[in-house]
């Protein structure tokens, strides 16, 4: 273990981020980068086309270079050099959700999303971005997303935005008019920003009577800043529940934006950091299912890297979501009411990316007075993807109209387990003039463990 | 788009800009990246780079880019969404591939006469998805139902697990809207009125394999769900006995929805892939087998086919408990070809069809094959209907090896004529079985299918080069047979 630790914190300092030339890198047809695509992973693809229904860009498009099967063979056909990596084959790369829908629906377990990200990144060496996407990318990926410091104070500044009336001038005198409707719409749900969690909480939240096990939370970038009231009540039903939280300070974001938009040596650092932060912890809890697919995701961002490797694999076996941990460490059924009816939507990275579907439904049906309605399609993307909604606010906004069209009309609570998809179908229910009311799954429980409390202590 | 530059302008041609005009700048793919996933269909040992993807609309779109690519003199093929196992959907080069995944509405449902009329992109399995609640299904059911469309069914007269009960797509189908190759729309079958005068327009169509029109609307019988339905799961350790069953279930005069066999290569892919149901990996092959109907008297089947089994030194046999493990089980065999995946890069799949008395023997020259070849054989079977699936594994990267599968699944359809079957059940010949047509036609009897051909479609231009084969090259093959002494 000390040896292991020794090691780690090696790695952790070799400054492996500069990427080599080409021509003294390995090359594969035409991917000429480091970290090309894996090609046992399209090995296992027999283009039988079972994927392609399931792929929302492809229900929409119809366009087979559009479907999982269609990507998968222009990813192979760079590696056979039949084609270049230019911008369009970037274009169906990038137009991915990255979803997984296909993993699930794929008969032989290809690992679409990996050699999705794997291929972003050979065109974003290939094809640097240049102009403002490039400016957008370099500020916000490389200089926000990876130092929690810029990101809290941004978040103050989004505070100080809605709380001294400068939102209510803004939106009064009309200059958000001159945004793109779809940044207009995601301004108008913007959730009243709390105070992070990181700082305001200890180190260590101790349980509630006897400790059971000491788990770490992921707080998260985004997460901690928009949705700290998430956080707050994940926080208060493990401890609840018995549980010690730790909330390790260095933490960062997890990465996931990064490596879904091809800047895969950003996101090695940063999974790095995470690696080191939770180094003390057995348990990784989180409650974001993009961000937690991302973490468990962490070994196949270090395939080449066999000093990395095993240390990716034994971090990303720790982590686990929220409601699937809860609900093999069988929960303490809450027993005050909470009338309502809901809905459960499948995020796309908890169903499709963690095998997660039965856990939260079970969570939420075992609290009194919960009535639970079917989604039709439910672990159909809601278009929010990480930042896919606001790169691609046309098909986003597609898959937006069609998940709202599917919430069933009499329910008063759409659940979920993925800040993304949650200021996503805020916005839907927003814009639609629907009433519905978009939490976290954690959040009814914590609800419910604090209605009980009052009720006990009154 | 905020990431990622907008591709760089390459003109299209003249011809292009004029489909163009007719269904719509953004409805004509024609850069070569936009074109390289068409190059094949489910088959993908034969690849060819089409001009151009067309997506059209509705029937009168299809029709005007028929009359000018006539006009233009330049060759065509209808495609759905490219499932298909013998590459009937793939160009052999230059061809304008017209999509029809965009016609996907049902424009009528009538319960009461059980039927429903959908356009050609319509999804198999949403046809039983959207009326299910109401008690009915769509019973052509082949394992790519989740993602094609009936509009290739009928193109390929596409068959299923449950087709031995019910019968193949042509069984289900009541009446199409036709584009010709001229351009002109006909109506077939009359919203399904039975018995119209005249000649079976509507039988030639299906299954012809996109070569004498396009289909753009199609009537078809839907099903009232089965009051009962029971599953059974038999696993054997010998090949011969589980054949055996499969022979006495029928001569016991039970009709089961649906009679499957996989050997043990085969179970060793599905149990490897994404559906394991824990099957034993030391069973010679399993069979599963369903019965439907009225309630009474299902009870009696099971306990009939159970005791057939038993019979047959099944080593065990179990019937499904509930839904779930039913699901399960349809789903591990329905992903039995994806599922090579797993276990193989590549994998060739064949369609031969044989008396099933002949099973155990055809089986034994299939494992010659392997053996020859030097490539592992896995079979899926429709065994009650004779309908044999021997999966050819291999991998492409490995020179000679794509060649070799080719030439053992000729091998496989040969030995399958040869016992008094088939080259086909209901994979369609497309490109990939055409030379393999005269192991079953004579050269006449090839000459009077080409000449009915020539009725609809006189220049070969919609669908050229598929179905039959080309003259000249039989010759070579039947040498190139007897060389091998198969």
């Amino acid at each position: 273990m000390a040896d292991n630790k020794g090691r780690l914190v090696d790695l952790l300092s070799k400054d492996n981020v500069e990427s080599g030339a080409p021509c003294e890198t390995k090359r594969l047809g035409n991917y000429l980068w480091d970290d090309p695509p894996d090609e046992n992973k399209w090995a296992d693809c027999v283009h039988c086309g079972m994927c392609l229904e399931a792929c929302p860009t492809y229900q929409e498009t119809g366009e087979e270079q559009q479907s999982p099967r269609g990507r998968v063979y222009l990813i192979k056909a760079v590696a056979e050099g039949k084609i270049d990596v230019n911008d369009a084959f970037a274009k169906p790369v990038f137009d991915c959700l990255d979803c997984r829908a296909c993993e699930t629906a794929c008969p032989a377990d290809v690992q679409v999303g990996g050699l999705i990200e794997e291929a972003r990144g050979q065109i974003r060496q290939a094809l640097p971005l240049t102009g403002f996407a490039g400016v957008f990318s370099r500020t916000v990926l490389r200089g926000i997303f990876p130092h929690q410091n810029r990101i809290n104070t941004l978040g103050g500044l989004m505070r100080f935005y809605q709380k001294s009336g400068m939102q209510q001038l803004a939106r009064k005198s009309g200059v958000l008019r001159i945004m793109p409707t779809h940044l207009k719409d995601m301004e108008a749900i913007l959730p009243e920003v709390g105070k992070p969690v990181q700082g305001r909480f200890p180190d260590v939240v101790p349980a509630e009577g006897i400790p059971k096990q000491r788990v770490a939370i992921l707080t998260g970038c985004i997460m901690d800043v928009m949705f700290s009231d998430v956080n707050e009540a994940t926080i208060r039903v493990l401890t609840h529940n018995g549980f010690e939280v730790g909330l390790p300070k260095r933490q960062g974001c997890c990465g996931a934006l990064h490596v879904h938009a091809g800047e895969r040596e950003t996101g090695k650092k940063l999974a790095k950091q995470n690696i080191e932060a939770f180094k003390e912890y057995d348990k990784v809890l989180v409650n974001a299912a993009g961000c937690g697919c991302a973490l468990q995701e962490y070994p196949e961002l270090f395939k080449d890297d066999p000093d990395m490797l095993p240390l990716a694999e034994a971090f990303s076996s720790k982590v686990e979501d929220v409601s699937k941990f809860l609900y093999d460490n069988d929960f303490k059924r809450p027993t005050a009411e909470l009338k309502t009816k809901i809905t459960y939507h499948d995020a796309c990275h908890l169903a499709h990316g963690q095998g997660v579907r039965f856990e939260p439904r079970h969570i939420l049906s075992e609290i009194p007075g919960v009535e639970m309605v079917d989604l039709p399609d439910a672990d159909r993307c809601c278009g929010s993807a990480g930042i896919y909604n606001l790169t691609h606010p046309e098909m986003a906004g597609k898959l937006l109209d069609r998940k709202i069209d599917d919430i069933p009309e009499q329910v008063e609570m759409v659940s979920m387990g993925n800040p993304g998809c949650m200021l996503q179908i805020a916005m839907g229910v927003t814009k639609y003039g629907r009433s519905e009311k978009v939490v976290h799954t954690v959040q009814l429980l914590d609800w419910a463990y604090e209605k009980e409390k009052s009720a006990t202590t009154s | 788009m905020l990431f990622g530059k907008d591709r760089k302008a390459t003109k299209p041609d003249a011809i292009i800009q004029q489909l163009m005009r007719i269904v719509g700048q953004k409805e004509v793919l024609y850069l070569q990246e936009d074109l390289i996933s068409y190059e094949c269909d489910g088959y993908t040992m034969s690849k060819g780079m089409p001009k151009a993807v067309v997506f059209v609309n509705n029937t009168k779109q299809v029709s005007d880019v028929v009359k000018y690519l006539n006009k233009q003199g330049i060759p065509y093929i209808a495609r759905g969404a490219g499932t298909g196992l013998s590459g009937g959907a793939t160009p052999l080069g230059g061809e304008v591939l017209i999509s029809l995944v965009r016609m996907k509405k049902m424009l009528h449902l009538d319960l009461e006469n059980r039927k429903a009329v959908v356009e050609p992109g319509y999804i198999n399995l949403k046809l039983t998805q959207s009326i299910s609640d109401k008690g009915y299904y769509y019973a052509p059911d082949p394992s790519s139902q989740y993602a094609c469309t009936i509009g290739g069914n009928v193109a390929e007269n596409s068959g299923g697990a449950h087709c031995l009960k019910y019968g193949v797509t042509t069984n289900h189908i009541l009446g199409l809207e036709v584009v010709l190759p001229t351009g002109e729309i006909i109506e077939l079958g009359e919203d399904g009125v039975p018995d119209r005068p005249g000649y079976d327009l509507l039988g030639l169509l299906t299954g012809s394999e996109g070569t004498l029109g396009i289909v753009t609307k199609i009537t078809v019988k839907v099903l009232k769900n089965p009051e009962a339905k029971k599953t059974v799961l038999a696993y054997f350790d010998d090949i011969a006995d589980a054949s055996q069953a499969v022979s006495e279930i029928i001569a016991a005069g039970i009709i089961p929805a649906a009679l499957e066999m996989m050997d043990q290569i085969a179970i060793e892919g599905v149990e490897s892939a994404a559906y394991p149901v824990g099957h034993p990996r030391d069973i010679a092959a399993f069979l599963l087998i369903e019965v439907d109907g009225v309630a009474a008297g299902i009870e009696d089947q099971i306990d009939e086919i159970l005791t057939v089994c038993k019979d047959n030194q099944v080593r065990e046999v179990k019937v499904a408990r509930d839904e779930a493990e039913r699901g399960l089980w349809w789903a591990n065999r329905k992903m039995g070809f994806g599922a090579m995946g797993a276990i193989s890069p590549d994998y060739l799949v064949q369609d031969g069809v044989i008396p099933r008395t002949r099973l155990p023997e055809v089986l034994t020259k299939i494992a010659e094959i392997s053996k020859k070849y030097d490539l592992r054989i896995a079979n899926i079977f429709h065994a009650g209907d004779g309908n044999l699936h021997p999966l050819i594994l291999f991998d492409a990267r490995i020179p000679g090896q794509s060649e070799r599968a080719s030439s053992a699944g000729s091998a496989c359809l040969k030995v399958c004529a040869d016992v008094g079957g088939s080259i086909t059940g209901e994979h369609g010949v497309g490109i990939e079985k055409s030379d393999e047509m005269r192991f079953i036609f004579h050269d006449d009897e090839i000459e009077a299918q080409t000449k009915i051909r020539a009725v609809f479609n006189p220049d070969d231009r919609l669908n050229p080069g598929k179905l039959f084969p080309q003259p000249g090259r039989c010759v070579e093959v039947k040498q190139e047979m007897s060389k091998e002494g198969l």
